[in-house]
């Protein structure tokens, strides 16, 4: 008999509607977190431009993509790879030109391990010949046309020499293979969060613009899987309305962000007047390869008062509007003879943020002349020759990286900057579910002692576990970062949970005691109650939205979320479970 | 003084939990009681308490009042002696904070005189990072001028000297908040707890649309708050961000209780008034307890400051709520119903 009724009661609980969409929500959930803990190998979190692995074709992930869906390394050289230490006790002896077999979940992937070089340059000169086309005037026949001449002249520079520093990384940057789509944030990652603050207020475009370019700058430098987001403050009248760009790079350092609250505001100008600045608008190419970037060869290093300058230079390709404004204002301009040399009355006058980096004498051949391919140049300096060298690359990639992305659409100012231990993260993890469980437990434990029944119990314990895993199902879709607000919101939310269940357990239970009303009313008059805090707790959380320059964000959204699936999903499903199983 | 409130909250823990247990005894009881001759003198406790909390409600009332004064006067005196009215941390005053991952003892008095000495100007606090009892690492926060990063590399290195350790990027945790940032947090913080508790305000008035009610509700969340704070700045906790975000959970969890009471006592219909008061306290008290027991057990086997700060502001919150909901509210609610019953010349 007992069995008959056990059955008709769970068959009825599996055919209630809100006990389906609770599963279907499950169901989603489970789908979207997608939990395979005995993930193996090692995920691809970037690859940096022009190493050996780029070239062999393996690809960044896409931005924002599911953790579940990256790239992992299953073997190299058919050596199986199950964690970091194997990974990186397979790269660590490599050599020139060795090939690499790199298996993949998603292909095989042939990689040459390349020779890692550094040019150098000697104190010895050496007489170059170096020859130019250049256009000139000539008198012929009576008429002035223009001729193509080929001029070869002599110059004393540096004698440079490459030497080989070993081989060269294979440019992938790994972590763990990841064990289901959850997004660990940065305080359980481990990386560098930086807050930055605009110097003047910006428009909505403004801000994504902003976004827009310090991400490409990022990208440039090798970093993906970043987060930029901006937040605000209080708008006016309530608040000041201050404005924030929260950058977190997982996995990344100080270093690699000092960069980007540079402006990076790059012009060059003829007199007073703007020829072409950053971004893609003037300029349609830059070139970073070897053969057209680099230290320049006609000049190379010089010493001069205990201190060395290299120049460096590089090709870059301008829009034809930004060569025509070139051509106009350079029609104007006379031509004076220095030496041998021939150049326009006004040079070229490179600016990055307001300050001239380099000045450029222009060819006389060029007046006038719409001309596209154009070679920015400029220096660095350095106590020895060598650091001279490095400082010169550096400000060269710096300039690229400007002008391909344009510049910043206003100054920033770096007003927070945290940088997390990955060690931490790992031990807090352990740690909160430790104490979730144990919590869990307690909680439990005085439900248990205060009805001392097993049909209230049993619904408490599948809802609540299930709330948490409905919101970390959709904490996975929404790309959202679990940190460590984010667990204190998952927290609240499954702590109102137990609150409401207590609250329905309570009122249907004291309306059997009445005799009064049927399960409908009774449910009704719980939900009544929960509506109610609901409404409260949820307006309460707004205002989180614009505290704490949206570090809090994550919180407010976790709990608002997690009281409206609660609201709306589990518990009308836990009021059907405990109406079933208690009605006689 | 203060500590006198802390022992009456203990207290009234206690007798409002023996209540708890009551709806069920009262309806096994009942009978024998009739069966037997009235026996009118010794009455069980639990029935004094009953009773005491049935007849007295008015006289118990003063217990909130004094615990809310008290509170009000430590407050004030926070403000006239450090012009503010909690003590801030490094995140809303600027300054650094440095996590270092560590399972050898550490001499944490001695580091923090040696960098106390060296940093004269600043404030400067270390201690060791626990996890039910075994240490984990070492937390030592200063609020040294953030803006400026030799003063940061100066201190870091100061640090790695005293512990005789490395400290390479990486394997330490640091962050770093200018002090114009701080201030800017504390403000937007405090707006958006006192936006949050109008908010609040406005849907407890538009659900039960009686103002003295609403107002009751509205009280008991105001007392929590104002409690709380009067006894964390007791405590000594420094309070960061997420302290402050710890109030604003505050606020909806201590409503949750007074909803409930208002919502049985002014919306329900069966039984007394009392009957609905002590079944709201049952429903209250259970919801209550298991909160307290779950941020109980965070408090002790957690190792992250964050965490440690917001519960604890919970646990100290709820403890304030059982008196603040059970005898305050409860308190004004009869007394509200007793002179609308009287004006209308009507019992309940």
């Amino acid at each position: 008999m007992a069995l008959v009724e056990t059955k008709r009661k769970i068959k009825k609980i599996f055919t209630s509607f809100r006990i389906i969409l609770f599963i279907i929500f499950l169901l989603f959930a489970f789908v979207a977190v997608h939990p395979s803990p005995w993930n193996k190998g090692v995920a691809i979190r970037s690859i940096e431009p022009n190493s050996s692995a780029y070239l062999a074709g393996i690809k960044s992930p896409e931005k924002g993509s599911a953790p579940m869906s990256r790239e992992i390394i299953k073997s190299i050289n058919k050596v199986n790879i199950e964690n970091l230490a194997d990974y990186y006790s397979s790269i660590s002896d490599l050599r020139v030109n060795k090939s690499i077999q790199l298996k993949t979940n998603k292909g095989l992937y042939r990689l040459t391990v390349k020779e890692k070089t550094k040019e150098i340059t000697l104190n010895e000169t050496i007489e170059k010949i170096i020859t130019e086309i250049i256009q000139a005037n000539e008198t012929i026949n009576g008429t002035n046309v223009l001729v193509n001449k080929t001029i070869s002249s002599k110059i004393i520079v540096n004698k440079t020499e490459i030497i080989s520093l070993g081989a060269e990384d294979i440019g992938i940057d790994v972590y763990p293979a990841p064990t289901s789509n959850l997004r660990k944030g940065l305080d359980l990652e481990g990386g560098v969060r930086i807050l930055l603050q605009p110097e003047e207020k910006l428009s909505k475009a403004d801000v994504d613009l902003l976004k827009e370019s310090m991400e490409e700058r990022l990208n440039i430098y090798g970093l993906s899987d970043i987060v930029i987001r901006s937040a605000e403050g209080l708008p006016p009248p309530l608040g000041k309305g201050e404005q924030y760009i929260l950058v977190e790079i997982p996995g990344g350092n100080e270093k690699d962000v000092r960069s980007l609250k540079e402006q990076g505001k790059f012009e060059a100008k003829i007199g007073n007047d703007t020829v072409f600045a950053g971004g893609k608008k003037d300029i349609t190419y830059v070139c970073r390869s070897a053969d057209c970037s680099g230290i320049d060869p006609l000049y190379g290093c010089s010493a001069a008062s205990g201190q060395y300058l290299c120049r460096f230079r590089f090709s870059i390709t301008l829009s034809k509007e930004a060569a025509q404004r070139q051509a106009d204002l350079t029609k104007v301009l006379d031509i004076v003879t220095e030496g041998e040399q021939r150049y326009l009355s006004e040079k070229l006058i490179l600016f990055l943020d307001n300050k001239g980096v380099d000045e450029l004498n222009i060819g006389s051949e060029l007046k006038g002349k719409a001309e596209t391919d154009i070679q920015i140049s400029g220096a660095g300096m350095g106590l020895t020759q060598q650091e001279a060298v490095t400082n010169s690359l550096k400000n060269m990639k710096k300039l690229q990286t400007i002008l391909i992305t344009g510049s910043l659409p206003v100054k920033l100012e770096i007003v927070k900057i945290d940088t997390i231990s990955p060690a931490l993260g790992e031990e807090f993890i352990k740690n909160a579910i430790f104490i979730g469980l144990l919590a869990f437990i307690a909680v439990i434990a005085i439900i248990f002692i205060r009805y001392r029944k097993i049909q209230i119990l049993i619904p408490m314990l599948v809802i609540s576990s299930s709330e948490i895993f409905i919101l970390l199902g959709f904490a996975a879709l929404i790309n959202w970062n679990l940190d460590i607000a984010a667990i204190a919101g998952i927290i609240i939310a499954v702590g109102t949970g137990v609150n409401d269940q207590i609250v329905i357990t309570d009122e249907t239970l004291r309306g059997e005691a009445a005799g009064v009303f049927n399960w409908k009313e009774r449910i009704k008059r719980a939900f009544a109650i929960i509506a109610t805090s609901y409404a409260t707790i949820t307006v309460a959380m707004l205002p989180l939205f614009f505290a704490g320059a949206g570090l809090l964000k994550g919180f407010a959204l976790t709990t608002i979320i997690g009281l409206l699936i609660g609201i709306l999903i589990t518990r009308p499903a836990f009021g059907i479970m405990i109406e079933i199983l208690s009605k006689e | 003084m203060e500590e006198n409130s802390i022992g009456q909250e203990q207290n009234n823990g206690e007798e409002t939990k023996e209540i708890e247990d009551k709806p069920k005894p009262i309806k096994i009881e009942e009978p024998i009681k009739k069966l037997e001759p009235k026996p009118k003198k010794p009455l069980n406790i639990k029935e004094s308490i009953r009773n005491f909390y049935d007849k007295q409600y008015k006289k118990l009332m003063i217990i909130p009042l004094i615990m809310l004064l008290l509170a009000i006067i430590s407050i004030s005196y926070q403000v006239a002696t450090t012009g503010d009215f909690i003590q801030r941390d490094v995140t809303l005053k600027g300054g650094v904070t440095i996590t270092i991952p560590s399972e050898k003892p550490v001499d944490i008095a001695g580091l923090q005189s040696q960098l106390s000495s060296r940093f004269k100007e600043n404030d400067i606090s270390a201690r060791t990072l626990k996890r039910a009892g075994t240490d984990v690492g070492i937390i030592i926060t200063a609020d040294i001028d953030a803006e400026n990063k030799e003063n940061i590399d100066l201190f870091l290195s100061a640090i790695a000297e005293k512990l005789s350790i490395k400290l390479e990027e990486g394997s330490y945790s640091i962050e770093v908040m200018g002090s114009a940032l701080g201030a800017d947090f504390f403000k937007n913080s405090l707006n958006a707890l006192l936006f949050s508790f109008l908010f609040m305000a406005i849907v407890v008035f538009a659900v039960f649309r009686v103002p003295i009610p609403s107002l009751a509700v509205i009280l008991a969340a105001f007392s929590d708050i104002v409690v709380t704070v009067a006894v964390v700045n007791l405590l000594g906790i420094k309070l960061g961000t997420a302290g402050i975000a710890a109030f604003l959970m505050l606020i909806g969890y201590s409503v949750d209780t007074d909803i409930l009471l208002t919502t049985r006592v002014l919306k329900r219909k069966e039984g007394t008034e009392f009957e609905r008061i002590l079944s709201s306290v049952s429903t209250g008290m259970t919801m209550t307890l298991t909160a307290i027991t779950a941020v109980a057990v965070a408090i002790i086997f957690t190792q992250n400051d964050t965490i440690r700060q917001i519960m604890t502001i919970l646990l100290i919150g709820l403890l304030a709520d059982i008196i603040n909901t059970w005898i305050q509210n409860v308190g004004i609610l009869r007394f509200y119903l007793e002179r609308k019953s009287r004006q209308t010349g009507k019992w309940h």
